[in-house]
């Protein structure tokens, strides 16, 4: 049976779907007879879900505007 | 061609053409995630901007050439990591991304037979409106990216933040897939490590 160790490692080819389906199966016994390691899980799948499939942090002000301006005028200065 | 193809076709006629309103929509789009995977190859924040920026004049210098063998998000990437790598080397420093010699942070959380030394707990609900410690889980998540190595970093923005196809994050890295997959696993974990250390 694979160690605590081994599951930590392959958590992420899990949530993401990369195992075999003996890998996954290997994985899901561990699983079931360990606490600890699904709730390492259950952090995991919270972790990928807030680092991906949300807006970020891409925003934008006055200050931006700025930016594209001088970003601008330099590539108008440059063709001249 | 599919229908984002042909959308982002559309918008890459546009900003050959000199199009402002078509600029400032892929600028406000990319150009923070720009900033943040710059930050982490030049170390300065001000280099970076001046990084991003650069990017920018040569993506709209060289636009008519973009063939849409990629995406265009990919494309501009490509572009601000090598004028990043440029710029580290000339400040006398090479850039990896490999992940070599990197570890995971969780080596010491097992004992010798592979069992954890503390059980992980149940997390109790995590949404990003949640504020922890006077700061929003976002601000918490954003935060524990920032401070990964540049390898790290790189790849959870632009494979899981900027949902670039992982060949394409391959391609802009110079990294393997197997090799993409360990470093995105390792900041999962990192971040994972500055969540749980908040609840």
């Amino acid at each position: 049976m694979l160690s605590c160790k081994e599951v930590a490692t392959r958590a992420s080819a899990l949530i993401d779907g990369e195992l075999s389906t003996w890998q996954a199966l290997q994985m899901r016994l561990h699983l079931a007879m360990c606490k600890g390691c699904e709730q390492f899980i259950g952090q995991m799948r919270t972790t990928r879900d807030l680092t991906e499939g949300l807006p970020t942090a891409d925003t934008h002000d006055e200050a931006d505007k700025d930016c594209i301006n001088a970003i601008l005028s330099q590539l108008h200065e440059r063709k001249q | 061609m599919s229908a984002a193809r042909a959308k982002e076709a559309a918008l890459v006629k546009l900003l050959a053409a000199g199009d402002r309103a078509a600029f400032e929509q892929v600028y406000n789009q990319h150009n923070t995630s720009l900033v943040r995977v710059a930050t982490g190859i030049v170390r300065s924040r001000a280099t970076a901007e001046e990084v991003a920026q650069e990017t920018w004049i040569a993506v709209l210098k060289s636009i008519s050439g973009f063939e849409g063998r990629s995406s265009l998000a990919s494309w501009i990437f490509s572009i601000l990591i090598n004028k990043a790598r440029s710029r580290a080397k000339r400040e006398g420093r090479s850039v990896s991304f490999d992940g070599a010699g990197e570890d995971d942070n969780l080596a010491a959380a097992f004992d010798g037979r592979g069992r954890w030394k503390n059980m992980p707990e149940l997390w109790e609900t995590l949404t990003p409106e949640r504020i922890l410690a006077g700061r929003s889980v976002m601000e918490h998540v954003n935060a524990a990216i920032e401070a990964l190595p540049p390898s790290q970093r790189s790849v959870i923005i632009l494979r899981a933040q900027k949902g670039l196809d992982a060949d394409e994050v391959c391609a802009i890295l110079g990294i393997s897939e197997g090799n993409m997959r360990v470093l995105l696993h390792r900041a999962r974990l990192s971040v994972r490590t500055a969540l749980d250390g908040l609840m």
